[in-house]
């Protein structure tokens, strides 16, 4: 069949499925179930509006079951088996981790991967929101910073590749140096520690329009008044700034903190596509990608150590969200 | 207007003459044309075998220029039995096909680079096998018929040994690449053992050129080139039954001979004057870029070690035999090892069974299916049915020659070694043992991780 009218069957079969199903739904309750007819008929009104609501959360609760809540008991499950998956051994596979340097490694790289990389990303998007918003020019500006956002984490890591390239004629950083005058090219993806935030530069260039834009929209929504208020009582720009308007915003940078470090924790392709994980700059998920399918006891255990660093922030992201939104 | 039917008759012939000449501007050489290729070996498959309208999907870890060269090998098939081949090829084709056959989605036919693998999945019950008569065909037509079915042979679910494997396509791998203009200019004779080597490495440091190109960079495979190194050293400084046991694990990978092969690498390559951009540059040059040094003017390097596939990533236009040539890695003169050759090659096996996929396999055994290929680049067979004129080059049938040469070939080590090693951790090794860290302690790393999945 027709790619085309494939894809277009399978849009009508999904989209006229859940129109279906809660139409359908709504009216077999109503009608046959409890109808609103018959000896007591307002009774089976009752009835009827204390199970909709379960009714039209059913598809939801169940999808995310299935997709959600299974995997990841799955997962755990399975992180308590050897490599073949046939034999228990506890927590073996947690234990072997700690043992090894690889995973060590791994986890200091994360951490700093999750102070660097939100700060940084937050940083300049904060700053290129302030700095674009009364600009004429501004939305240009903000759609050049924007525009890494559209680039695939591969993408970009190859980009940043050539930026990086040990040789002055391809690299960036080199030409830079061959110009102030130095004679050998290094290789900035070797330096031991400092390699890692060569990586995380790449993340943050990605990241910022994503702060930009969200944190200006919050800047416009800081009321006029207090800002006119206090250039009346004489606040310098910066004052403006850090008492007025951060203050105001602050929930909205938590949020696009915390968001931006639930998304550092699940990155693995830039360090992946960049250093394959050589040179001491493995992070947890390509340290996982090592072990998937090759080990997946190890791997799971692997991912539910991800899971757990990841719950705490996500807890606080949703609690912000939730407040923002009152 | 009037109805003509000549007209229509006409219409007809010239348009289906038209899609028979396109079907025929795919195949890079005429059937038919070149007395030189076995084209009954074509015409005879081409009668036997209809695939017509069926799909065959192919994955392997051929990209760029080699994609070219396959597809243009499996343009015979398709026009042979008219089925479609879609070939698709991925440089980490060692993750995707396991992703891929756990997820039920694995293409009919599976290209592996490394028996390990292709193990791996067939005691998962994930590869279909060829049977009997295709060892039995292997056995007879193959040189050294034997060691390729052992290499291709691995236990099923329930561990009962069958053959999975079918090798189309070796490499020799003790090979050095070197410019002869910039040999004769600079008056360096061809090394006959590693001890002259040596020499000639110091000799071009002295001269005040850089003897090596080394590139370790190969995406998420980073790394492997150095392993071919270590094997190369470890058939030049111990037994071949030593190296048998190194990569069974039989003797632990920070064992001292093994170590003393690690630290001959490390000769070459840690060595800031022997290598064309200091020690650092050798872990994240891309392999592919390597050998690009030593046609530059003046020579960034004289010589590069890399196996007989290299010429396709040789810039446009390179000759091979007159503006490039090889000759064997050699052996110390001293230890009478005799002429180790290490070689690899690729292996094709059935990821998801289909009629269409076993008559490929049965293509894959005619003569004109090497032929095609040895008229191309890159592409040596130890298919003895094939007519070795068809090479490409005087070149590639001196290739063949190292390979007949050989008193011991072994298959590349890392190949044979479980995945999470010979596809993970032995890389990762080398690069940082080549990026200055201490040798034990890599071959330690190793040797637990190994342990660790025993």
């Amino acid at each position: 069949m027709n790619p085309m009218v494939q894809g277009i069957l399978t849009i009508v079969i999904g989209v006229g499925g859940c129109v279906g199903y809660f139409y359908f739904a709504n009216l077999i309750l109503d009608k046959f179930i409890f109808p609103a007819t018959g000896p007591n008929p307002g009774h089976n009104i009752n009835r009827a509006n204390q199970v909709r609501p379960w009714l039209f959360l059913f598809p939801a609760i169940f999808a995310l079951g299935l997709y959600l809540v299974y995997p990841v008991i799955g997962s755990f499950w399975r992180s308590l088996f050897n490599r073949e998956g046939s034999e228990f051994i506890g927590m073996g596979n947690y234990t072997a981790l700690w043992a090894d340097e690889q995973f060590t490694t791994s986890l200091f790289n994360n951490m700093l991967w999750v102070i660097v990389v939100p700060a940084g990303a937050t940083f300049f998007g904060l700053l290129a929101a302030q700095l674009t918003d009364r600009l004429k020019w501004g939305n240009i500006a903000k759609s050049l910073i924007f525009m890494p956002m559209a680039i695939s984490f591969v993408g970009a890591s190859l980009i940043w590749k050539f930026v990086y390239a040990n040789d002055a004629d391809i690299g960036m950083i080199n030409a830079v140096r061959a110009m102030l005058g130095a004679d050998t090219p290094v290789d900035v993806l070797q330096i031991p520690f400092w390699n890692n935030f060569f990586l995380m530069v790449i993340l943050i260039w990605i990241q910022t329009g994503f702060a930009m834009v969200i944190l200006s929209a919050a800047l416009r929504g800081v009321p006029e008044d207090t800002i006119e208020a206090a250039i009346i009582d004489g606040a310098n720009p910066f004052q403006i700034f850090f008492k007025i308007k951060v203050p105001q915003i602050i929930g909205t940078i938590v949020v696009v903190w915390t968001t931006i470090t639930i998304l550092v924790l699940k990155v693995f392709d830039i360090v992946y596509a960049t250093t394959g994980g050589n040179f001491g700059t493995q992070i947890l998920p390509s340290y996982m990608m090592s072990y998937m399918f090759r080990d997946d006891g190890r791997a799971t255990a692997v991912a539910f150590v991800i899971m757990i660093i990841v719950l705490p922030v996500m807890i606080w992201n949703i609690a912000q969200a939730r407040k923002e939104m009152r | 207007m009037k109805f003509n039917p000549l007209a229509c008759a006409a219409v007809l012939a010239l348009t289906s003459g038209m899609a028979w000449a396109d079907g025929h501007a795919a195949l890079k050489f005429a059937p038919g044309e070149d007395s030189a290729f076995n084209w009954a070996s074509y015409e005879d498959f081409a009668a036997a075998n209809d695939f017509s309208g069926q799909e065959m999907s192919m994955t392997g870890p051929w990209t760029g220029a080699d994609k070219e060269l396959v597809e243009n090998m499996l343009a015979y098939f398709e026009a042979a039995t008219g089925a479609s081949v879609n070939y698709s090829g991925s440089d980490s084709f060692e993750q995707d096909i396991v992703i891929a056959s756990q997820a039920g989605s694995a293409p009919n036919v599976g290209v592996f680079p490394q028996p390990g693998l292709a193990a791996d999945l067939a005691a998962r019950g994930a590869l279909a096998p060829l049977g009997n008569e295709t060892a039995d065909w292997v056995r007879d037509n193959y040189a050294a018929g034997q060691s390729w079915v052992d290499l291709g042979t691995y236990g099923n679910e329930s561990g009962e040994d069958e053959l999975f494997g079918f090798f189309y396509k070796v490499d020799v791998k003790s090979l050095v690449w070197y410019v002869p203009e910039a040999f004769d200019e600079a008056g360096y004779d061809i090394p006959e053992s590693m001890e002259d080597l040596k020499a000639l490495t110091d000799q071009i440091v002295a001269d005040g050129g850089t003897p090596w190109c080394i590139g370790l960079g190969s995406g998420a495979a980073t790394g492997w080139p150095a392993t071919d190194w270590v094997e190369d050293m470890m058939l030049r400084t111990q037994a071949p039954d030593v190296y048998d046991q190194w990569v069974a694990n039989e003797i632990p990978f920070d064992d001292e001979r093994v170590l003393e092969a690690i630290e001959e690498y490390g000769y070459f390559a840690r060595n800031d004057t022997y290598v064309d951009g200091g020690a650092t540059s050798v872990a994240n040059t891309d392999f592919r870029d390597s050998p690009g040094g030593l046609f530059e003017f003046p020579p960034k390097c004289y010589m590069h070690r890399q196996a007989s596939f290299i010429p396709t990533f040789f810039p446009d236009g390179t000759e091979v035999g007159e503006d490039v040539d090889f000759f064997y890695f050699p052996a110390y003169a001293e230890k009478d090892l005799g002429k180790p050759v290490l070689g690899a090659g690729t292996l094709f096996a059935l990821t998801n069974d289909s009629p269409v996929a076993r008559g490929f396999i049965e293509f894959l055994k005619t003569p004109i299916a090497h032929e095609v290929w040895m008229a191309q680049s890159g592409f040596l067979t130890p298919h003895k049915g094939v007519n070795t004129d068809t090479y490409a080059s005087d070149t590639l049938r001196a290739l063949g020659d190292v390979l007949l040469g050989a008193t011991t070939f072994r298959f590349d080590g890392s190949d044979l070694m479980p995945a999470e090693i010979g596809a993970d951790a032995f890389w990762k090794g080398m690069v940082a043992y080549t990026g200055g860290e201490d040798g034990a302690s890599v071959a330690k790393t190793i040797q637990d991780r190994w342990s660790s999945i025993q």
